[in-house]
């Protein structure tokens, strides 16, 4: 895998917009816990694609789900574990419905 | 029986003996896993590249050519990041002042040093990719992800005759997951150590192994027992995944002081709560998690808050070793641990517990 530090942003038009659902979590800081968090909310179409292959992390912002006392105004989702809970399109390529 | 209930798919996929994965962060509790005929995967995800690189070598000087794992955890969200300093300004008051009540009740040690907190940078994507790199460069023969998806690294990881398994706690993850190719899938249950998804064991797998086809599910989520081990086979699972089942064997380099606490523990002694991270998760039943459970207590705050208030207990009660105060992950099955057995008489006795249960179900010797 080619080692690189880029990180290219872009927006995808077809998901802005779109209500989804965020399979969310990660490493609990500090420890070798690993956490779960869920969140529903917008995707406001903006991505950022690290590394080469690309992995691809979506904005999701008017959060109507989320953690108990979670404090930011949005949250980057990685599009894998993004999950469209509205018909109103098409299936995109990176976020799928379920 | 005419066939070796033990002989699984995942058994042939890697070419092991038994159908049992330890998931541990001791390398010398993988490695004689690995060498009885079971299969291990080393949780490595707190670790920087050159460390894993090394554990890496280590492992291959003592398994002769066997194959294993290493397991990493893909962050699947991430909120705007901010210094710690920060972070600390913002706990309120409320919750400072409760945790420093439960360190002056208990009289909880200050850390020797910073605690560990103060050290981390975040498992951004950065760092995350940096330690799949290692794997990739090392060919490891399988990595987990132990949370989100591993889709993108796929295909690198197949060039290189690689295996990939993605670790789900929702038959939604799983699907999306099988979409993408992975080579297998451990759906783990409410059961489990750590954080856990709200299913249990017992429903999630079968869910996961009608949708993955020929595709192997390991079941994962308070196993502990060969009669687990028979119940998660008779349910499609192609082996388990096991963790706390580790913990107190004589290999695992946990304090002896958890160790004592977990083969005296039984499920009743863990208690499922955000007070540690502010994110759920099951632990060893402590006074930092009992003082958070009465009526009194404020709630617990989000992460990485919650955190930054529960490191200081945390590694305050383990440089003073207080076994008072220690606590750890661990699964619903801990009540099965119940001594300080060698990892291999561990396999042994899981193996020889499973054949009882399928030979007491058929009446046929195994």
């Amino acid at each position: 895998m080619p080692k690189t530090d880029v990180a290219r942003r872009g927006f995808d038009s077809e998901i802005a917009g779109r209500r989804a659902e965020c399979d969310g979590g990660g490493l609990v800081p500090g420890t070798h816990y690993v956490a779960r968090e869920e969140f529903t909310g917008t995707l406001t179409g903006d991505y950022v694609d690290h590394g080469d292959p690309p992995w691809r992390w979506l904005l999701m912002t008017d959060l109507v789900r989320r953690p108990d006392g979670f404090q930011a105004d949005g949250v980057w989702c990685e599009s894998e574990s993004v999950f469209l809970v509205d018909e109103r399109k098409s299936e995109p390529r990176s976020a799928r419905s379920k | 029986m005419a066939k070796d209930p033990l002989r699984t798919k995942f058994c042939e996929m890697m070419g092991i003996e038994f159908p049992i994965i330890a998931f541990t962060h001791c390398k010398d509790v993988a490695v004689s896993v690995i060498n009885s005929g079971g299969f291990a995967v080393l949780g490595e995800a707190m670790h920087l590249p050159d460390q894993i690189s090394a554990d890496i070598q280590w492992i291959r000087d003592r398994i002769d050519g066997k194959p294993f794992g290493i397991d990493l955890v893909l962050p699947a969200s991430s909120p705007m990041s901010e210094s710690i300093d920060d972070m600390i300004a913002k706990i309120p008051e409320r919750q400072q002042k409760f945790a420093d009540e439960i360190a002056a009740k208990y009289d909880v040690p200050a850390p020797k040093s910073g605690h560990d907190l103060h050290n981390w940078g975040g498992l951004n994507q950065k760092m995350a990719r940096d330690q799949l790199d290692v794997l990739l460069d090392e060919k490891v023969p399988l990595i987990a992800s132990g949370l989100g998806s591993p889709a993108f690294i796929l295909d690198a990881a197949h060039e290189r005759d690689m295996l990939v398994f993605g670790l789900i706690g929702k038959t939604r993850q799983a699907k999306r997951q099988l979409e993408a190719g992975v080579d297998g899938i451990i759906a783990q249950g409410y059961d489990a150590a750590g954080h856990t998804g709200a299913m249990g064991t017992f429903s999630i797998v079968p869910e996961v192994v009608s949708i993955a086809g020929d595709t192997p599910v390991i079941a994962a989520g308070g196993i502990t027992t060969g009669r687990h081990l028979a119940a998660a086979l008779c349910l499609g699972a192609s082996g388990v995944w096991t963790g706390t089942l580790w913990l107190a064997s004589r290999e695992s380099d946990i304090d002896m002081i958890i160790k004592e606490r977990l083969i005296e523990s039984t499920a009743d002694d863990t208690d499922y709560s955000t007070c540690i991270s502010g994110m759920t998760m099951r632990v060893l039943s402590c006074p930092w998690t009992k003082e958070w459970a009465k009526p009194e207590a404020p709630p617990p705050l989000p992460p990485p808050y919650q955190m930054l208030l529960s490191s200081a207990y945390i590694q305050g009660s383990n440089d003073a070793r207080r076994a008072d105060l220690m606590t750890e992950a661990a699964g619903q099955g801990v009540g099965f641990v119940t001594s300080m057995k060698p990892a291999r008489q561990i396999v042994f006795d899981v193996v020889e517990e499973a054949l009882d249960a399928f030979e007491s179900l058929t009446g046929e010797p195994e």
